[in-house]
């Protein structure tokens, strides 16, 4: 076991902000003897302990990693500001927070990438464990350093400092991955022949192994393996079978973002809402019925004490037992004092009816509710149809069963939307305060949380310009100045963020030199939304002579490579076409459990389908 | 879910990782393990229920402490052997039981009779004591000891109670006033003469109470 410099790590704990970020010592931690394991892994959340320790990807994995025998797999986040100084100034590596080792003394960095403002954090993680942020200039004996979760259905814009990214759900390839690590690591090959290796398992796509030529426009021309027996495509892994659910999950020291114990009751979504990333790149939908969530929510109370249950879901209404689990969860939690929540519920009174069953648990707490667009039309161009009626139908029967506070989420930037889409948000809001205040009184509170449409790869929109930060800003100004009036609270994300996200999210693979650049210029922790940041972008852009608008308002054409057409999530590029030419007539799928409109997802996974009675698939 | 509730009164330390670890997020450690317990815990009344806890006294980030202490309540009665059990399974395992026992309701809150705390603090190896005690003494002689935290300036001289010198090598104890009027810490003590703390070992060694027995 290679040594780690544990006291004077001690030492710079002292003068550092909430320095329980950094010790471990959970509850439920797993900590293996370093030499009794063949394969050494550390999950990475590049993002502060307070965000990612919650996260059910990385609980999973750690599970899943630390069940094998010759296996082990620590954790490690960034370390904030004032922790990275000090580590500097003392020439400290970046340590796991089970053995303290250093990141650089472990095979495999698995890197969890939820969303693309951390990009820039994977680069100073790797800096600050003192490896190679290209992954052209690593060496042999430097750990593997590998990429998963959802922003990586469109790896290009990291594709530079990735040797492989896991395309889709981790549980089943990582495994896969360990081993082929392990073997490899016997054979002592050099690191291409692992590259290559990898590059065979379903689901792994090796980067290095593709070359890129572009158009004098700047569009894709070709995107080819540069080996033979490299995939062309690489199509995204999926469990067939959702695995058996984690229960005995870290339960933090220190107070963190979404400090509860999560449980996934379903995964991917039937409804085909045009904007929604994660509604086409999880499918097809698969749940977990009562039979198993009962026991899993029981032994992970018991394991971890939690007073908080998160059950998770793209859509819970969409749960075919979800009203029987809430009974259930009420029957059987009842005398625990805990609470719990239900995420994504559908417009509709069976919702309140769910609700009003998880609220006796413990009362007070909001509601919440996901229009996304306040006009019929504007909805049908965007698929998630709802009559007016049946909306303030359920928000009246909302407030009739005694809740007082509503919030709903509405999107602006949304393709064909008028100053009269915008206005219709705010006038749905002042109407909705004006049914509450009659039923409830005065004491009603209406929070109004305003996101602006980020077109993202592999939804129906990918083809589609972001709207300028001003006009953003436009529409955000009126909507925040009627609310005001109307005593309504009003958030909203900063458009420069939404900017940025959106050439993080769409670029391709020539993005990585502008990460590189902006990170080594002061960028990291982009998320947290400070201003002087966009101009450091803005540079980096300039320094590698692209032109940011080019990512973000430009309208593709149809036909064009997209940098993310070499991930296959299942759902065809076809599928996604037709869809954008019916949102453009207006025209609305239904929920896709009753009626199969062929999005690709049977064909390319059918043959995987366990039968009925193993198993619950969303498809017909 | 009897009457009266039940109270119960653990002294225990706290040590290694957890040393790093505050007191607002040591009390929740607390209750979630008592709540994977699984013990008959009493909650506080009203809209939003918790675990009735009362935690003696704050000890303060970096430090150790092998007396910590606090209080908790159950609806019903329990062997002591049965409940200290039962809590240290479900404890972190840098958080250890040294005493368990149900204690009378009518005693006062742990914060409330809380008079000083006892620390050992282990010197850094470029500080002799005899250099310590030299500087401490030279302090101790000024009419007032003003420390400034968060913008508020104290006169620790009252604060002092007592030092021993006698004991091993590099180390030394201190005990210093703990309640709400005059709280003083011994890292403000290291800091005025001019020693980083972080270099010191610091243990919580003893709470003193004003009534601690009926």
């Amino acid at each position: 076991m290679p040594k780690s410099n544990i006291s004077l790590i001690e030492k710079i704990l002292y003068s550092v902000e909430k320095p329980g970020r950094y010790v471990g010592g959970e509850h439920n931690q797993i900590i293996k003897d370093w030499d009794s394991v063949d394969v050494r892994w550390c999950l990475v959340f590049p993002d502060i302990y307070d965000i990612g320790a919650a996260n059910l990807g990385l609980a999973i994995l750690y599970q899943i990693l630390n069940a094998e025998e010759k296996v082990l797999a620590e954790r490690s986040f960034a370390p904030w500001v004032d922790m990275e100084i000090q580590m500097r100034k003392n020439n400290i590596s970046l340590f796991s927070l089970e053995s303290k080792q250093s990141l650089k003394d472990f095979d495999i960095l698995g890197f969890t990438l939820p969303y693309e403002s951390i990009y820039t954090n994977v680069l100073n993680i790797l800096d600050l464990a003192g490896i190679n942020v290209r992954a052209s200039e690593r060496g042999e004996s430097d750990p593997l350093i590998l990429g998963g979760g959802q922003a990586c259905f469109n790896p290009e814009p990291m594709a530079d400092f990735f040797d492989a990214f896991a395309i889709g759900e981790g549980e089943e390839v990582s495994v896969e991955i360990s081993n082929t690590v392990r073997y490899w690591k016997k054979t002592a090959g050099p690191r291409s022949e692992l590259l290559l290796k990898l590059a065979q398992i379903p689901g792994v796509y090796v980067p290095s192994l593709y070359d890129v030529t572009y158009h004098p426009d700047g569009t894709i021309a070709s995107f080819d393996p540069n080996l033979p027996n490299v995939p062309p495509r690489v199509t995204k892994r999926i469990v067939a079978n959702l695995p058996t659910h984690p229960s005995r999950f870290l339960v933090p020291n220190v107070e963190i973002v979404h400090d509860r114990m999560s449980v996934e009751i379903m995964r991917g979504c039937a409804r085909g809402c045009r904007f929604c990333h994660a509604g086409m790149v999880n499918r097809p939908v698969r749940q977990r019925g009562i039979e198993e969530l009962l026991p899993v929510i029981e032994d992970g109370l018991n394991a971890t004490g939690f007073e908080e249950v998160g059950l998770l879901s793209l859509s819970s209404s969409d749960h075919t037992e979800i009203l029987d689990l809430t009974q259930k969860v009420h029957q059987t939690f009842h005398d625990r004092n805990l609470s719990f929540s239900l995420p994504s519920l559908r417009i509709e009174s069976f919702s309140i009816d769910l609700m009003d069953e998880l609220k006796e648990l413990k009362p007070g707490g909001g509601f919440t509710l996901a229009p996304e667009a306040a006009t019929e039309r504007m909805r049908a161009v965007i698929n998630k149809p709802l009559d007016d009626e049946d909306f303030y139908q359920t928000v009246t029967k909302i407030f009739e069963n005694g809740w007082r506070s509503l919030k709903l989420y509405y999107m602006i930037g949304l393709p064909t939307e008028t100053m009269e889409d915008v206005d219709a948000i705010l006038q749905a809001g002042i109407k909705v305060q004006q049914i509450g205040k009659k039923i409830i009184g005065k004491s009603v509170k209406i929070h109004l949380g305003i996101a602006s449409l980020i077109s993202k790869p592999h939804t129906p929109f990918q083809w589609l310009a972001v709207q300028r930060p001003e006009i953003i800003q436009e529409k955000l100004d009126y909507l925040k100045a009627g609310t005001r009036k109307a005593g309504i609270k009003m958030s909203y994300n900063i458009p420069d963020s939404t900017l940025l996200e959106s050439w993080l999210s769409r670029g391709d693979r020539r993005i990585g030199a502008v990460i590189q650049n902006a990170w080594e210029n002061g960028a990291k922790f982009d998320a947290w939304g400070e201003r002087e940041n966009l101009q450091i972008w803005r540079n980096a852009f300039a320094s590698q002579n692209l032109d940011p608008d080019f990512y973000a308002y430009r309208e593709k054409s149809l036909d064009e490579v997209l940098p993310w057409d070499h991930i296959n999530i299942g759902v065809t590029k076809n599928y996604l076409k037709r869809d954008f030419e019916w949102s453009q007539l207006g025209r609305t799928r239904k929920d896709c459990r009753n009626v199969c409109y062929s999005c690709g997802i049977l064909d390319t996974f059918g043959n995987q389908r366990p039968p009925e009675t193993v198993s619950y698939w969303g498809c017909p | 879910m009897s009457e009266t509730p039940i109270r119960i009164r653990v002294r225990y330390s706290k040590t290694g990782n957890l040393r790093f670890i505050g007191h607002l997020d040591t009390q929740r450690i607390f209750e979630r393990a008592l709540r994977r317990s699984r013990l008959p815990l009493r909650y506080t009344q009203g809209f939003n229920k918790h675990i009735r806890l009362n935690l003696a006294s704050a000890l303060p980030l970096g430090f150790t402490s092998s007396a910590e202490m606090l209080d908790f309540w159950l609806d019903e009665p329990i062997d002591a052997l049965e409940i200290r059990e039962k809590l240290q399974n479900a404890l972190p395992s840098e958080i250890r039981i040294i005493d368990l026992s149900q204690v009378e309701n009518s005693l006062p809150s742990l914060q409330g009779s809380l008079l000083s705390s006892e620390y050992q603090i282990a010197l850094p190896p470029d500080i002799t004591k005899e250099e310590f005690k030299h500087k401490f003494e030279q302090i101790l002689a000024q009419p007032e000891i003003p420390v400034t935290r968060r913008d508020k300036t104290i006169d620790y001289k009252p604060l002092i109670l007592n030092y021993n010198f006698s004991g091993q090598d590099s180390v030394i104890d201190l005990e210093l006033s703990s309640t709400p009027g005059g709280n003083a810490r011994p890292d403000d003590i290291l800091q005025l003469l001019g020693i980083d703390p972080a270099d010191c070992r610091i243990e919580r060694i003893a709470l003193h109470f004003s009534e601690l027995e009926d």
